[in-house]
């Protein structure tokens, strides 16, 4: 079970994703921001799935985080859990299907799709997103995933099938690079398709060029 | 409700990029599902919010899947986009070992009628029901017909009840359109019920202006200190607006039925070793 594989994981010598850092204590396992490590004792405390979700709701000014990837989750928290079980709801509250994703890519159940055939199969207000060009596409992963402000999450899928995102920094689809370049024990935090952020964000770059 | 312990559930919002309000009624019956223990795990999954559904299903760890759509009627969503975006073939799709059951949306069960009279009366709890006019709104889109039947028939379904002077259906995107319910409607009184989810961007925020109680899309449900206060007096007559009826906690047992409606139609006919 993915939460079996996560405790062993942790045993291993895992302590992160994304933005978030864990470790085992005597009552089981605790959560926080990574910036707060050297703060923990000034935290709020929190002990739900609950309190996880809506935490990761909202960035530290109130706004709405439509994309959970993206490096602003408020600061100033911990979350104590009971066990293994609680940590992994806890991580797919911040992350949801970060574990299972790797997991599945790992064991060979998940393959990356390429973003041509995200694309081709859109329809409806997002149809128009078929004609976006090479170029057009290259530049709008360029700047809507950046690990830098935009999204944390490795991309592991290409413009083209069985082509690897070159165009983007080598680090940005590497599954062992820390993407918020602590250099920390990080679990790989994939991208194994476009998202339908960036497939909305491809129909404005559509809509505009028409103009 | 038959025992699902070896069963995982899987139920599909919408979501929302803008509005942090959209996938909260789809939470919020996951988690009374999940305090009841009827099944082995339960996720949420949205078209617009993570997991999407190309991801949830890397995070189900069972093989007997039911995916139920948190959404108000079949149409675009229900049938277009959740197949094609969970590789389904149909009611039962098997795939690597696992069997994935496509469920109707959960507003297609009967509780329907009952919950829309429901916040019609919440919203306007002391008129005089021979002089009003109950407006059920809908979506309606141009790319599936069965969005507009859907508050089509919860409209005649109330209407032969007998209840309400008049009982009409309007939709945002065909007509009859909500902005001309002052035409469409003869009452002094008229209650507005959104026939959606969540009281999200089309019912918070697009609806009200739609209506002309508001003159621009305000703050989403949650982010205001004070709801809308009933009625709003427009041209003489009060109109009454309520909220959506995604958030009745009748909702969960909605879902619970739904999947219990999939397994007498579908699997009447196979074995199958729930206990």
């Amino acid at each position: 079970m993915i939460r079996d594989e996560l405790a062993r994981l942790i045993q291993d010598g895992y302590n992160a994703l994304g933005e978030l850092e864990f470790a085992e204590s005597s009552h089981g396992y605790f959560l926080y921001h990574s910036a707060d490590r050297n703060l923990l004792n000034e935290t709020r405390v929190y002990h739900s799935i609950e309190d996880a979700r809506k935490i990761a709701k909202y960035d530290s000014a109130g706004a709405y985080r439509p994309l959970k990837g993206a490096p602003n989750l408020p600061r100033g928290w911990r979350i104590e859990l009971t066990n293994v079980d609680e940590l992994k709801k806890a991580l797919d509250s911040f992350y949801p299907g970060a574990l299972g994703s790797w997991l599945a890519y790992q064991n060979g159940k998940a393959r990356p799709i390429c973003l041509r055939q995200t694309l081709n199969r859109q329809t409806g207000m997002y149809r128009v997103t078929r004609k976006l060009t090479d170029e057009q596409a290259q530049n709008l992963v360029q700047e809507a995933c950046r690990s830098d402000g935009r999204c944390l999450r490795t991309i592991l899928w290409g413009i083209e099938d069985s082509r690897p995102p070159d165009f983007l920094p080598s680090s940005k689809f590497d599954p062992t690079v820390d993407q918020t370049g602590q250099k920390r024990a990080a679990l790989p935090f994939l991208c194994l398709e476009a998202c339908n952020l960036l497939v909305a964000a491809a129909r404005n770059t559509m809509k505009k060029s028409s103009r | 409700m038959p025992n699902k312990r070896k069963s995982s559930l899987v139920l599909v919002g919408h979501g929302s990029t803008l509005n942090p309000d959209s996938s909260a009624p789809t939470f919020q019956h996951a988690d009374e599902i999940v305090r009841r223990g009827l099944f082995a795990e339960v996720y949420c999954s949205f078209w617009k919010e993570e997991p999407s559904l190309r991801e949830v299903l890397h995070m189900v760890e069972g093989d007997d899947i039911y995916v139920v759509p948190n959404f108000i009627s079949e149409g675009y969503f229900t049938e277009t986009v959740i197949p094609r975006e969970l590789e389904l073939v149909g009611p039962i799709t098997y795939r690597s070992g696992k069997i994935i059951k496509y469920c109707e949306p959960v507003g297609n069960d009967p509780r329907m009628v009952d919950l829309l009279l429901h916040r019609a009366r919440e919203a306007a709890a002391n008129v005089p029901l021979e002089k009003t006019s109950l407006l059920i709104v809908g979506h309606g889109t141009s790319l599936n017909e069965k969005s507009a039947e859907a508050a089509e028939s919860q409209a005649r379904a109330i209407r032969g009840k007998g209840l309400y002077a008049e009982v009409l259906q309007a939709y945002m995107e065909e007509a009859p359109f909500v902005a001309d319910w002052r035409k469409n409607t003869s009452q002094p009184n008229v209650v507005v019920v959104p026939f959606f989810i969540a009281d999200g961007l089309h019912s918070y925020q697009d609806i009200p202006v739609l209506l002309g109680i508001e003159s621009a899309p305000t703050l989403a449900a949650s982010q205001q200190e004070v709801f809308r206060r009933n009625p709003y007096l427009l041209d003489g007559r009060a109109l009454y607006y309520a909220s959506a009826i995604g958030t009745e906690p009748l909702m969960a047992d909605a879902i619970l039925d739904t999947i219990e409606r999939f397994d007498r139609k579908h699997l009447s006919t196979q074995p199958h070793d729930q206990g």
